[in-house]
């Protein structure tokens, strides 16, 4: 299993524990997270799964593809240069045993 | 049984609903059925009608409890088996056969213009045929059309031919009647689509360009299936943003307060649009099956239950949305599902925000000053599976 926390502007923080090989929109649209809309699926078309990953994680990411880095750019909440990411572009497992992102407060 | 099954509540059957009831105005039937239950079986639909937003929400995020690829499907037919009635991986095959023609990017880089550039024709030709003229079949349709037709590549067709083919394959999809004169006209289209991109795709292999059939001509993708995605795409790529159009600048002259705001904000014809598709979803319906016995929502429903997802209906439900019924661009935002949502999300989202919420409404509004509907000629709001304004003459200066 692996561990993602998602934190909330108001403090609160949903952790959840995932198999591996599931991506944080999945993770969050599943469970219920506040937050996290996902309404394309995760095929990198919405931009309705963006969050903002905590640095000590950033390492561990893989690179930005095409889809995504126009993405980014039609995001609701403002877009941080290095801390912006899909959610459904992140996947854990595999290297990337825990995972702390921010929420942002519009997603639509 | 499962638990789960023998819990279940059966589903209440609605037969007081009516075809021509629902084309006046679903909206009251929206609010009965779902304060009694989040499905029904609805006899003269000969579907399960799913109205609720969770319910709704559920099917669209689960494609093997709730297969697109339905059972004796009248789109089949109308329009051979295209991606919306496919699930993954097949659909994705498909879905990504489009590249990135419809993504934000490609939008920015050539659509905009193009855009643009129909605007201002159709603008001029409304100007021209001055006040009293028809702001749907006048401007919004036209302008709708002629887009959908250059993002596709068609560049051997006109925006007239464009206009029938949709109108025509969506009849033949929506023909539970089987009227054989639908059928007709319907096949007609069929094989005029065919032809057309059996015209076009040798000239785009020598001429390429930023379109859909372009695009085609070097993907891994068999003809049959170039047919149907295009027949689909002229189904629904066409009516809905001329439909969101037309709704959105009727909702607004509606409402002076919230035109008002928008008129000194052009940012907000982006939450006007976004309020309009809830408000008014362009599809208000779409299928889907069972693909065996199953609970939604605590109501049992058996294998190959033919789905209606009520769209129109979710994005109106109080669970979710606060005094649902109105046209308010100040609500609190929550996303709606007039796209659609899991694997088949529109495809065309970005282009229809650019094309109506970027592009037309801002200048419509400011080259007709005054913009305003008829008193002596009420516009006529129509349609449930589909839903716009049929008739909307309106008077400016
Ligand atoms: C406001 C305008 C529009 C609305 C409300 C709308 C709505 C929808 C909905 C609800 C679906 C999903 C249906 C289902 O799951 O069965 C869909 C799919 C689709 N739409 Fe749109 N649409 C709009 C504009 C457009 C435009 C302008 C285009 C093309 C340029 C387009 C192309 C498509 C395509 C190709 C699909 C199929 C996606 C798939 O199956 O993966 N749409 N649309
Ligand atoms: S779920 Fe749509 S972009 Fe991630």
């Amino acid at each position: 299993m692996a561990k993602i926390s998602f934190h909330h502007s108001d403090g609160n923080v949903d952790v959840l524990d995932v198999d591996p090989g599931t991506s944080l929109m999945r993770a969050a649209v599943t469970n219920g997270v506040d937050g996290i809309v996902g309404e394309c699926g995760g095929q990198a078309m919405c931009a309705t799964c963006h969050v903002y990953v905590r640095p000590e994680y950033l390492d561990g990411l893989p690179d930005i593809g095409d889809d995504e880095e126009e993405m980014l750019e039609c995001t609701a909440g403002p877009r941080d240069e290095t801390r912006s990411r899909l959610g459904c572009q992140i996947t854990v497992g595999d290297g990337l045993e825990q995972i702390e992102v921010d929420v942002p407060d519009d997603q639509i | 049984m499962t638990a789960a099954a023998t819990d279940a509540r059966p589903v209440p059957t609605a037969d007081w609903v009516t075809i021509p009831d629902l084309y006046r105005n679903p909206y009251p039937i929206y609010q009965k059925l779902r304060a009694e239950s989040p499905v029904h079986w609805v006899p003269a639909v000969n579907r399960y009608m799913v109205t609720s937003y969770q319910a709704c929400h559920v099917i669209e995020q689960d494609q093997e409890r709730f297969s697109a690829d339905e059972t004796n499907s009248l789109m089949k037919r109308a329009m051979g088996h295209s991606m919306l009635r496919k699930d993954d991986p097949e659909h994705d095959v498909d879905r990504k056969s489009y590249g990135n023609v419809l993504r934000p990017k490609a939008i920015k880089e050539h659509w905009n213009a193009i855009f643009q550039a129909n605007s201002d024709k159709y603008l001029a030709q409304l100007k021209a045929a001055g006040p009293g003229s028809d702001f749907i079949w006048d401007y919004a349709a036209p302008y709708a059309a002629e887009n959908l037709r250059l993002i596709m590549g068609f560049h051997n067709a006109s925006q007239e031919d464009m206009q029938r083919w949709s109108q025509t394959m969506i009849d033949g999809t929506g023909n539970y009647a089987d009227d054989p004169e639908v059928w007709a006209k319907s096949e007609q289209s069929y094989n005029e689509v065919d032809d057309a991109i059996d015209e076009i795709l040798p000239y785009l292999r020598k001429n390429p360009d930023a379109s859909l059939l372009s695009g085609m001509t070097s993907m891994p993708i068999p003809l049959e299936a170039i047919r149907a995605n295009m027949k689909m795409t002229i189904g629904g790529g066409l009516n809905e943003p001329r439909d969101v159009l037309g709704t959105t600048v009727w909702a607004l002259l509606d409402n002076p307060d919230q035109l008002a705001q928008v008129l000194a904000d052009e940012t907000l014809y982006a939450r006007a649009f976004e309020e309009s598709v809830r408000w008014v979803a362009p599809i208000g319906m779409y299928p889907r099956e069972t693909t065996a016995d199953t609970v939604l929502e605590g109501v049992q429903l058996p294998a190959g239950a033919r789905l209606g997802i009520v769209v129109g209906a979710a994005n109106r439900d109080p669970a979710v949305f606060e005094d649902p019924e109105s046209f308010n661009i100040n609500r609190e935002k929550k996303p709606h599902l007039a796209f659609g949502g899991g694997n088949h999300f529109c495809a065309g989202a970005w282009v229809a925000r650019a094309s109506v919420a970027q592009i037309a409404m801002p200048q419509v509004f400011r080259e007709l000053p005054n913009l305003r509907l008829d008193p002596d000629n009420t516009p006529v709001d129509a349609g449930w599976v589909f839903r716009g304004m049929t008739k909307m003459p309106v008077l400016w200066g």
